[in-house]
């Protein structure tokens, strides 16, 4: 049995002595260092050889290669059941309550308000004999001078509208 | 499989609840969220101008509401949601009527600040205590009268101390539930002889039915004398 220096030194990838080969049957240390150099030296010393399969190389890889497309086929051919049918109407009624449930809310939320009392629904109940004011007039609505000041007294709390007119164009003694 | 039940009864009952929802609420607001579509009308007035009748109509109008006026065929052309339509066609078939008649109550009153006490007559303490905020203490009365009409119609007061009120009946207001006092002028007899008319003021005025104005008129602020003139419109 050769050392171990001259193992290593000898030792060349695809090697098939016999001392060699020997030799990494029984040293451990110089296995590690022969699979670096050449990882099917292991495999040589334990006598393997090439194995070629019945046919040839060829119509073994074609073999394989139409199995693997078969797979394929039936693969894509196959549906995708994944989500069970109970499952896919649990999570479609979940969706279509949580959608119905936010509209909802927002429809709630931004619902206009209504003033029931508001001037339209007033004129709407008033009897055509008798009109609710919808809206207001200027008691002054001309006034002959333009430079004259026009004011609306305080009202003390009656019913009663007080408006002053100051014209200094009219006379003193009115 | 048990928890797909679960999750399948979960979601039936969210369902449900949702329905349930929907059509208690989902029907008002849908009601509210939709916007209906805009209706256009015409109306053809044959008592009122069609002017006249816009301003009256023009609070009812929505938002999306509008109207033009035809003067040549003394026509309102109104755009609004089919609701408001209502509303406008019943006030403009309020307004468009024969002219309306009304009594307009006036009175004159001469306000003075003198010296001394305070002079008011017991018929015109009520309109005394509404001027206590003026700087008058003496009160007089002018004259008053009752004036009826129809709208369109002219109204002519003259009174015994040489006053004169002199208007038309203007146009009802159905909106305002006022009646117009055009061409209110306030004039006296002046001169030596009080043969002289002359004009004091003249003004346009809006009176809602049954409520009392009083409208002064004076030179200054701080004048000793002022005219106050009291106006009652009633149907």
């Amino acid at each position: 049995m050769i050392t171990c220096r001259n193992f290593r030194e000898k030792l060349q990838p695809g090697t098939s002595e016999p001392e060699l080969l020997d030799h990494l049957r029984h040293c451990d240390a110089c296995l590690d260092f022969a699979m670096s150099v050449d990882p099917d030296l292991f495999f040589r010393s334990i006598g393997g050889e090439e194995i070629v399969p019945p046919g040839g190389v060829d119509a073994f890889v074609g073999d394989v290669m139409s199995q693997v497309r078969v797979r394929q086929a039936e693969t894509s051919l196959a549906p995708h059941r994944t989500v069970s049918v109970w499952q896919r109407l649990a999570i479609a009624a979940t969706v279509a309550a949580a959608v119905t449930g936010a509209t909802l809310a927002y429809r709630f939320e931004h619902r206009p308000v209504t003033h029931p009392a508001s001037a339209m629904s007033i004129a709407a109940r008033t009897p055509a004999t008798h009109f609710a004011p919808t809206a207001t007039k200027s008691f002054v609505e001309t006034y002959s001078s333009h430079n004259a000041t026009i004011v609306e007294m305080p009202n003390d709390g009656s019913d009663t509208k007080v408006v002053m007119i100051f014209d200094d164009k009219l006379p003193a003694d009115l | 499989m048990n928890f797909k039940r679960v999750l399948l009864m979960i979601s039936m009952t969210l369902s449900l609840c949702g329905a349930a929802l929907a059509e208690t609420v989902g029907e008002p607001a849908a009601a509210t969220d939709a916007k209906p579509a805009l209706s256009v009308r015409s109306f053809t007035f044959k008592f009122k101008q069609a002017d006249k009748a816009a301003a009256a109509i023009k609070p009812l109008l929505s938002a999306e509401g509008s109207m033009s006026i035809q003067p040549s065929s003394n026509a309102l052309v109104v755009t609004d949601h089919a609701e408001n339509m209502k509303a406008v066609a019943k006030m403009i078939g309020d307004f468009d009527k024969e002219p309306q008649s009304f009594r307009l109550y006036v009175r004159i009153v001469g306000a003075s600040r003198v010296e001394g006490a305070s002079k008011i007559p017991d018929d015109l303490k009520d309109v005394a205590r509404k001027l206590s905020m003026l700087p008058y203490n003496t009160y007089e009365s002018v004259g008053e009268a009752t004036v009826q009409g129809k709208e369109g119609d002219p109204g002519l007061i003259d009174m015994t101390t040489g006053y004169r009120a002199g208007f038309h009946f203007g146009e009802y207001d159905p909106a305002s539930d006022s009646i117009a006092v055009k061409d209110l002028q306030i004039s006296k007899l002046t001169g030596a002889q009080k043969d002289q008319l002359t004009s004091l003021l003249k003004t346009s005025l809006n009176l809602t039915i049954g409520q009392t104005y009083i409208l002064g008129a004076s030179k200054a602020p701080q004048s000793q004398r002022a005219l106050m003139i009291v106006l009652v419109a009633r149907r």
